[in-house]
């Protein structure tokens, strides 16, 4: 059986809180650069582009494509072992920084690299919500280049 | 550079899988043969470089203490496999500004007693805020350090239309050379049949594409140039050296501009090859007699090949076909069978089988010419050995 219980609560820095607590709130935000206007992940302290201090916590489109994707056959923990085969895909937000996450309702034969996708949120256990993605049809360009 | 140091001996315990050993009795044994292969006594080892600690590996006071060394200069990495070049780099640094005379570097590692470090509850280091060492994300499953060769190879694939079948031919000319290695674990001969009907682990990858998990020592003797001159065997000359490459456009396992991690994703763009190693060495990779990387997934071995140059971006798993890395093939890479089927000895087991080729004592696997061999890994540092 896998045992959510055991679940290792992520590991939050005053860097990341802000990613988190938006998450609490049904909200995938990013640390945006005041300067240069990029975004970042995973959450630092300074603007990794152009060194600004000045960081902006601001909600993303949500919306990205599939930059790579894999699908566990067997279980490394009892966390997961009645869940395989199960997939785990990484997303490149339309915003630049990638994430990993999980992907619902998707067969692996319907994986593709590139594909466009939207974030919902899931609550893995009592008081964790994570970003989990949905594949989305839209006229972004998803092709991989 | 002012690096002037060379490997003047080498030991190396017996691999396997499920060794009863623990890993300080394994390494008391490599590094005994290694004092006997150098014609060096303990007292004269003043300095240690220890790569993998506790609980994978062992301690350098442990070690101090277990084996009565008396030692003046340390260095030590306790987890990952990726500071091999860098235990390395250290004892090389360590006898050419003068802090030893002697470097053991010292390895030894039972994957198979503390393998619940890897993954899930045991790997403590997964649940960085960041992501693992190796891209690991706990909470959506992501686990053990295939995770990141993984998400690499996929990605990889559908970019340039490789297969599983196409990326088969890596562990199966690594475990061709292991066929010729008595020491090696696999001695049996993989087919592509082998590989594609065992079962997928985490997609893209199959059992054969993970190396092994398994409990060895080995020891390398680093001292000067000088004194390795007046030693038991001919020095193998630490020529050029480069440490690791990190960055945002770096992920342990995957090579820059893959796209993988925060990496950017330019196809158009050819690397920026780090190959300062050959310019301190003096040679350049076409000069290479045969590659030795960290073969832990099979992958690693493309990404590695083209992380230097050996063949252009997207084009590394049509080099690796027809038996080119294989026996006798233009580039053997890992001709000891590497991590894949010789044993997971960190890269040590690697490093070893280089001194093996350079003094001309690797038996039935010497290569024809073996005067430049390069050790180089998919983190981009690198080691190039010559004989003196
Ligand atoms: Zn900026």
């Amino acid at each position: 059986m896998s045992d959510t219980n055991h679940l290792p609560t992520p590991r939050v820095s005053p860097d990341s809180a802000p990613f988190w607590a938006a998450c609490k709130g049904g909200q995938l935000e990013l640390p945006v650069c005041a300067t240069c206007k990029k975004a970042h992940l995973p959450p630092g302290p300074v603007c990794p582009f152009c060194f600004s201090d000045t960081i902006e916590w601001k909600p993303a489109s949500g919306r990205g494509e599939i930059a790579s994707w894999v699908e566990y056959h067997m279980a490394f923990s009892n966390r997961f072992s009645d869940q395989v085969p199960y997939l785990v895909v990484l997303v490149e937000l339309d915003e630049g920084p990638r994430l990993v996450s999980s992907i619902r309702d998707t067969a692996s034969k319907d994986m593709r690299v590139g594909m466009r996708v939207e974030v919902g949120f899931e609550e893995l256990k009592p008081g964790l919500i994570v970003p989990t993605f949905s594949p989305i049809e839209d006229n972004a360009n998803g092709d991989l280049i | 550079m002012k690096i002037d140091a060379a490997i003047a001996g080498i030991g190396a315990s017996k691999f396997g899988r499920g060794l009863p050993d623990s890993q300080m009795a394994m390494g008391t044994v490599a590094f005994k043969k290694a004092l006997e292969d150098a014609g060096l006594c303990r007292e004269d080892v003043d300095g240690i470089s220890i790569h993998q600690g506790s609980p994978l590996g062992v301690d350098y006071d442990r070690v101090a203490s277990a084996l009565g060394l008396q030692l003046h200069y340390v260095n030590q990495s306790w987890l990952h496999g990726r500071f091999v070049t860098n235990s390395l780099q250290h004892a090389a640094m360590a006898v050419s500004c003068g802090m030893a005379d002697v470097v053991a570097c010292f390895t030894s590692v039972s994957f198979s007693r503390e393998r619940a470090i890897l993954a899930g509850e045991g790997d403590h280091e997964a649940n960085r805020e960041e992501g693992g060492s190796h891209g690991e994300a706990p909470l959506y499953g992501l686990e053990s350090p295939g995770s990141g060769a993984a998400m690499a190879m996929q990605r990889y694939m559908a970019t340039y239309g490789v297969t599983s079948a196409d990326l088969a031919a890596v562990p199966i000319s690594i475990r061709s050379h292991a066929c010729q290695n008595p020491a090696a674990i696999m001695q049996n001969e993989l087919t592509l049949e082998d590989h594609q009907s065992a079962r997928i682990v985490i997609d893209p990858l199959r059992l054969y594409d993970f190396c092994l998990l398994s409990d060895a020592a080995v020891v390398v003797l680093v001292t000067s140039s000088d004194r390795a001159r007046d030693l038991r065997q001919p020095p193998v000359r630490i020529a050029g050296l480069q440490g690791i490459q990190a960055g945002r456009e770096e992920f342990v396992f995957a090579p820059p501009h893959l796209g993988i991690a925060q990496q950017t994703f330019a196809p158009t763009k050819t690397y920026d090859l780090a190959n300062e190693a050959f310019e301190y060495a003096g040679a350049t990779i076409k000069d290479v007699d045969a590659f030795y990387t960290y073969d832990a997934f099979s992958p690693l071995v493309l990404f590695s090949l083209e992380r230097f140059g050996y063949c252009g971006r997207g084009e590394a798993a049509a080099f690796v076909q027809d038996g080119r890395i294989g026996p006798g093939g233009s580039l053997p890479v890992n001709t000891s069978g590497g991590l894949l089927s010789e044993a997971h000895v960190s890269g040590w087991n690697c490093i070893i089988e280089m001194v093996r080729q350079i003094r001309g004592q690797a038996g039935p696997r010497q290569l024809p010419r073996s005067e430049v061999l390069h050790w180089g890994t998919p983190w981009g540092d690198s080691a190039i050995l010559t004989p003196m």
